[in-house]
């Protein structure tokens, strides 16, 4: 600690520690908070066409378009530490080839910012003053975990690798988030009940309940 | 005269002081820099408001470098007590070197 240089360094030094730690605190902190996401999700329309999967292919495949209508409610997902949350709504089927693995292809998503991370949203600047009014003297909102969606287009048109989807049993939507914190890991829905997640009972983490496994009938558009 | 100038820059920004100061400097920074991160992290636990955390962590470790790094005066409390220079001492008892007294 004998000159000036030195001292900066050695409180650098502690302060890159200390940051670390309070990080490592506030990453932790999201353990405790309990998540009891729900969510409830319905096919109200769907449709397979026939489409090129670019403007210069060749070839045509078929798509299915699918709308469907969402009510969820991920509010105890924000925390002081949310950054913003990743919606996606995915259709699954099982694979004809295996009895084990899957076809999943999301059909819609959407980030949904804390009034923290508003300024990172991807959008205009009428937009972006209304989203943070909307916000305004709140660092936490989980109002905006409330999604509420009637006969919502599908932002993406599914196909599988062999190109036809027509008529696929046993189609399934399903609803899935993941959270990016500011500091720590990011998580996605969890498949098992985590213990540790919760000190206490009640942080039950509810995926939500799977539209009855509908069997779809998909007609081929003429 | 720009000589002079150059020695008190480079004094300041050598910012030498005494050891008794460097022991507080080091108490200083680590007892500051970790109440700092203590009272960030409860205040923005508290209030649920992670910039809250963040302004607090920088505006206390801005601080704490406005505190430690440059040599104040409550540094320099403790100079250290040179021997006079050899040479203007008046001579006592002489060096001794194998028992005759030499110089």
């Amino acid at each position: 600690m004998h000159s000036s240089i030195v001292r900066i360094q050695n409180v650098f030094g502690f302060f890159t520690t200390v940051a670390f730690v309070v990080a490592a605190l506030i990453a932790a902190s999201d353990l405790i908070a309990p998540r009891t996401p729900s969510a409830n999700v319905a096919v109200k329309d769907v449709q397979v066409v026939r489409g090129r999967p670019h403007y210069y292919s060749s070839k045509k495949e078929e798509y299915a378009v699918i709308k469907f209508s969402l009510s969820a409610d991920l509010s105890s997902l924000f925390t002081w530490n949310t950054k913003q949350i990743f919606v996606y709504v995915s259709a699954s089927w099982p694979n004809s080839t295996s009895t084990e693995l899957t076809n999943e292809a999301v059909i819609w998503d959407t980030i949904i910012t804390n009034p923290s991370a508003d300024h990172l949203q991807n959008i205009g600047p009428v937009a972006m003053k209304k989203l943070i009014r909307s916000a305004k003297g709140k660092s936490v909102d989980p109002s905006r975990g409330k999604i509420e969606l009637k006969n919502q287009k599908a932002k993406y048109q599914i196909t599988a690798p062999t190109g036809k989807v027509a008529e696929t049993d046993n189609v399934v939507l399903k609803v899935h988030y993941n959270v990016q914190p500011w500091v720590g890991i990011l998580t996605w829905t969890p498949q098992i009940e985590f213990g540790g997640w919760k000190k206490v009972k009640g942080g039950v983490s509810k995926v939500f309940k799977l539209p009855a496994l509908k069997v779809k009938k998909e007609e081929k558009k003429a | 005269m720009a000589d002079q100038l150059l020695d008190q820059v480079r004094e300041l920004a050598e910012g030498q002081i005494d050891f008794e100061g460097q022991k507080l400097a080091e108490l200083l920074a680590t007892a500051v820099l970790a109440t700092v991160g203590a009272i960030s992290f409860i205040v923005g636990f508290f209030l649920q408001d992670i910039k809250l955390s963040l302004y607090i962590g920088l505006g206390g470790t801005a601080f704490s470098l406005l505190l430690i790094v440059p040599p104040w005066p409550f540094f320099n409390r403790h100079p250290v007590k040179w021997l006079p220079l050899a040479g203007t001492e008046t001579k006592s008892q002489g060096i001794l070197v194998d028992g005759k007294v030499v110089g």
